[in-house]
């Protein structure tokens, strides 16, 4: 190991990295792209939601409870005259829910008695979007019980329990700051591995990477030659990112941010090892490719970056815990989110240091063999 | 074999059939390279099988497993009851007892529960005379369990009968009694279980074809221009929009087959069948495999090495996955989101999936997505044609 050779082999490195635009590029763009696209994806809020109306009775309380669903803003009512008319906008597509009051709405209502059932008023919802139904339902539903105590009065009085309900960390359960947490794991993981693989290939197929085994460089220092210079970059990308959420989306880690960095740079190695490791293993660069694409289906579906790993089966959670993803992102988010600190996460930067040790022996192993 | 007898008849006659011939000639040649590459014959085959196995069996937006911390004050019959109808919705791990607030709030911090509920010591004597009050903290780092969660206690409270025998209160199709001025009889069209399940596989389709057709085509071409072959077709008496059309045309077929496996697989392993019109289903998927090459052809166009073709196409797919609406609902997306995500052909073509296999459509539901995924492919066209002028000239 000399530091002559290591310092020359690092500045080969930069040096070719810096001279294609494509690659300097995509190391700004695609991290700034992915976290301004994923950070609004995930709203627990509904807007301007298309609503059916089908209004039997024509009453002036059936009106208003309708009137007051507009004035929300959460839906934009769209009236039909038959139940038929109705079924159709909800198979097309058109409208996401709706709100039918049968003829005699008004006369049940103003009959109303303690005894009898209160009047009936039904819901439909388009449950093949899940999600979206999900949402409606509880916005629609405490819209109009809201409009129907106005209308009946105060003595429609709910029974059971009453809920004082507080969210912790995020009072208005925003979903920006859960996703911009877990852009940090996606582009870490991802971009990084690709952008390896993808560097590693070509310089096999150019030649040069056999021209460099060739120099009296041993293979550690090839290994770091690679590394480190592509770490610093990502590790420039950590503090980009940070910025760009911070500024843009407003949204700053609550734990310490110098912790942040350091602990995303030392996962950055893990990835950067394994994208050594599928191009070593590699003879092209769609082969490589291929392998990293693979590769990222796991990471986006199984690491919780977009599901929560905890509604998954039970066998399929055990395999979640070998991706080292799923173990960054929980780390990324409890520092983001929760101020987390080394001591609360002693367990999972574990996990990361045996996945890098792991990856980086294993690729230092593909790259000792020798043509 | 036919393309090329084709082909000589059509050296006979006038131009027109030839042009056809030609386009044949070459589609067959791309067929034949298609059978003996396995990294093509795995993103066709093994690719929709995982995607299959993910999407139904391990995603799900749908809480499970939520751990839960109970502090109880009243430690009465009452309020354990409260306890077990809260588990007794299926959501829930067995609740964790705290003996103090601070204890609660420490399981949160550390992400150990994501719901704390504190019951007060007058509970049960409050519940008698239906005044009764419950706290709940949830941990809001994760927004979207939060609030499914939140909701879920929220309607077990509600429906909370303190004097009475329990309600049986499971998941959340279960018919409630009347509370409130009205009695809101909810149904859930398509989907009476809001199963995630049926949500994923109904665009399962879309997912798989935008893969393909994008990577396919944009790193076929360019790993040909990088290798020399496209120049050598370029010297053929064909025109480039023959070649272009020529590559395109065997993986429209293979596009079939995979919207094939999609369907019958999710079919067969889940019981998931079209519920509308098979015809509208293959119409409807034409103009957007049309449109998804399209766009591979464009790419490689803009690409000048495989490594850039590969960085455009990934990093096309992966928003288009998310702002398409296949994964998550595009309707609660923001106002520029909404608008970005209509120029993608996945978009389209998700809406008209959605219409026909979860809401029993048919041609006449689909006209205006198909429309769309036409009007996007024409404009494609347009592109690709300015694009690949000037370097063939």
């Amino acid at each position: 190991m000399s530091a002559r050779r290591l310092l020359t082999l690092l500045r080969r490195e930069v040096r070719a990295t810096l001279r294609d635009p494509f690659t300097v590029a995509v190391l700004i763009l695609v991290p700034l792209v992915a976290l301004l696209s994923f950070s609004f994806v995930l709203s627990t809020e509904v807007e301007d939601l298309s609503l059916g109306v089908l209004d039997a009775s024509g009453s002036y309380e059936s009106r208003r409870i309708v009137a007051e669903l507009e004035a929300d803003g959460s839906f934009v009512p769209r009236p039909y005259a038959t139940r038929a008319e109705l079924e159709a906008a909800l198979v097309s597509g058109e409208i996401s829910a709706a709100i039918v009051f049968p003829p005699d709405f008004q006369r049940a209502l103003l009959a109303r008695a303690p005894g009898q059932p209160p009047p009936e008023v039904q819901l439909l919802y388009d449950g093949a979007e899940t999600v979206l139904a999900g949402n409606a339902e509880g916005f629609l539903q405490g819209l109009i019980n809201a409009a129907g105590a106005e209308l009946v009065g105060p003595e429609a009085a709910r029974g059971g329990v009453v809920v004082e309900m507080r969210a912790l960390f995020n009072e208005t359960l925003d979903g920006t700051p859960f996703m911009v947490a877990g852009t940090f794991g996606f582009v870490l993981s991802f971009l990084t591995t690709l952008i390896t693989a993808v560097a590693i290939v070509n310089e096999k197929i150019g030649g040069t990477f056999d021209q460099l085994q060739l120099t009296p460089a041993t293979n550690l220092e090839i290994f770091l030659g690679k590394l480190l210079p592509l770490g610093g970059m990502f590790a420039f990308d950590v503090v980009l990112m940070m910025f760009a959420s911070g500024f843009v989306l407003g949204v700053w880690p609550r734990g310490n941010a110098l912790f942040f960095v350091a602990v995303s740079s030392f996962y950055v190695m893990t990835s950067l090892a394994l994208g050594l490791f599928f191009s070593a293993t590699s003879a092209t660069a769609a082969e490589a490719v291929q392998k990293t694409v693979f590769a990222s289906i796991p990471l986006v579906q199984l690491s919780g970056f977009a599901f929560p790993i905890r509604n998954m089966p039970m066998a399929i959670q055990w395999l979640t815990e070998v991706l080292p993803a799923t173990h960054y992102i929980r780390i990324s988010r409890a520092i983001y989110l929760r101020g987390a600190g080394p001591l609360d996460l002693l367990p999972e930067l574990g996990a990361l240091t045996v996945f890098a040790v792991l990856l980086v022996g294993g690729s230092l192993r593909s790259l000792a063999r020798r043509p | 074999m036919s393309a090329a007898r084709q082909s000589g008849a059509g050296r006979a006659g006038d131009p027109r059939p030839r042009r056809i011939s030609n386009v044949l000639a070459l589609a067959w040649r791309e067929a034949g390279l298609m059978r003996h590459d396995p990294t093509f014959l795995a993103v066709v085959f093994a690719q929709p099988i995982m995607m299959l196995l993910l999407l139904g069996f391990a995603l799900s937006n749908e809480p499970a497993n939520v751990p839960l911390a109970v502090l109880d004050r009243s430690a009465t019959a009452a309020s354990r009851r409260l306890v077990e109808e809260v588990v007794a919705t299926g959501y829930f791990l067995p609740p964790r007892p705290v003996s103090g607030y601070a204890e609660g709030r420490k399981l949160l911090e550390g992400g150990d529960a994501v719901a704390f509920l504190v019951i007060p010591d007058d509970f049960a004597r409050d519940a008698l005379g239906g005044a009764a009050r419950v706290q709940v903290l949830l941990d809001g780092a994760d927004p979207l369990s939060a609030a499914r969660v939140g909701g879920i206690l929220r309607s077990v409270a509600a429906q909370f009968d303190p004097s009475g025998r329990a309600v049986a209160a499971r998941r959340e199709d279960a018919p409630r009694p009347a509370r409130g001025a009205f009695d809101l009889r909810k149904r859930f069209w398509f989907n009476p279980t809001l199963a995630d399940r049926d949500f994923f596989l109904a665009g399962i389709a879309g997912m798989l074809l935008t893969n393909l057709c994008l990577s396919v085509t944009a790193l076929g071409l360019v790993a040909e221009r990088e290798n020399g072959t496209f120049e050598q077709t370029l010297s053929l008496p064909t025109r480039p929009l023959e070649i272009v059309i020529g590559k395109i045309l065997p993986y429209i077929g293979v596009s079939y087959l995979v919207l094939g496996i999609a369907t019958f697989g999710s079919g067969l392993l889940f019981g998931i069948w079209p519920a509308g019109s098979w015809l509208a289903l293959l119409v409807l998927t034409l103009p957007f495999v049309c449109a998804s090459l399209a766009i591979g052809v464009l790419v490689s166009a803009l690409a000048r090495t495989s490594a850039q073709a590969v960085f455009i196409t990934v990093f096309f797919i992966l928003p288009s996955m998310i702002l398409s609406g296949v994964l998550l609902p595009y309707q609660l997306m923001p106002d520029g989101a909404r608008e970005v995500g209509a120029i993608l052909p996945l978009r389209w073509y998700q809406i008209g999936l959605r219409r026909i296999v979860s809401r029993g459509g048919g041609l006449e539901e689909v006209w205006l997505p198909f429309l769309a995924l036409c009007a996007i492919f024409a404009a494609l066209l347009l592109l690709i044609r300015w694009r690949l002028k000037p370097r063939l000239a």
